[in-house]
């Protein structure tokens, strides 16, 4: 806009459709408000088996834990995985693909499906991490499609992080 | 005006006794619950007297 230092006129505001937002102040109406007005909170369910690690992860599945280890936390060395953000790995032959009736192999074009968690439901990271983390997943030989769910539930804690990640954490110079 | 606390610098870490990750002290003491990002608190070492983060 060039003409920033104009006062705000609210017939133009309007007009400009970025200022529609009531924002009339009261005072009272965080009263019972939450860290996050738009979450669910879930108490801790069964954290049995997490952090799913893949460790028993054979063929295609472990090509994509692979992957998946590959990727880090934007703000310290340390692999997702290792830090508990993933809490499962799916895999499941692309039912939709004509050419897999046909004869094709179905590994060729199984359809992956990371579940993870973020250690915060703000994470400023959001978006690059889940990008990426699809990215890694779909990036091996025999991995036709991948998408990502994003769960809040259990919520993620430092029992989590594996002890490979508490020490890689403390190798960063964090106190875990 | 009634003001109400910020639930985003609620923590469960405790205030002290993080263990320092350069010397191994635990006497530190937590400066703030919050540090350059969400998931790490800010703490003082008394033993080598530096300022450290945990991963919280």
């Amino acid at each position: 806009m060039t003409d920033d230092t104009t006062p705000t006129d609210p017939s133009k505001a309007a007009v400009d459709g970025r200022h529609d937002v009531d924002v009339a102040f009261n005072p009272d109406a965080d009263a019972g408000a939450t860290p996050c007005a738009y979450t669910e909170y879930v108490e801790r369910g069964d954290v049995d088996g997490l952090p799913a690690t893949g460790e028993d992860a054979t063929g295609l599945e472990r090509a994509v834990w692979d992957a998946l280890y590959a990727v880090e936390d934007p703000e310290m060395p340390v692999s997702i995985v290792d830090l508990g953000l993933i809490y499962g790995v799916e895999l499941e032959a692309d039912s939709s693909d004509e050419e897999t009736a046909a004869g094709a192999t179905a590994e060729n074009d199984a359809h992956v499906r990371v579940i993870m968690t973020l250690t915060y439901t703000g994470c400023p990271a959001r978006k690059m991490l889940t990008e990426e983390v699809r990215e890694a997943a779909a990036s091996p030989d025999g991995v036709a499609s991948a998408e990502l769910e994003l769960v809040w539930s259990p919520e993620w804690s430092l029992d989590m992080v594996t002890d490979q990640g508490k020490t890689d954490l403390r190798e960063f110079g964090l106190s875990v | 005006m009634r003001r109400t606390t910020d639930p985003s610098v609620q923590t469960t870490g405790d205030e002290t006794g993080a263990e320092c990750p350069y010397c191994g002290s635990t006497n530190t003491v937590r400066e703030h619950p919050r540090g350059p990002s969400l998931c790490r608190s800010m703490h003082y070492c008394q033993g080598c007297e530096q300022p450290f983060e945990k991963f919280e």
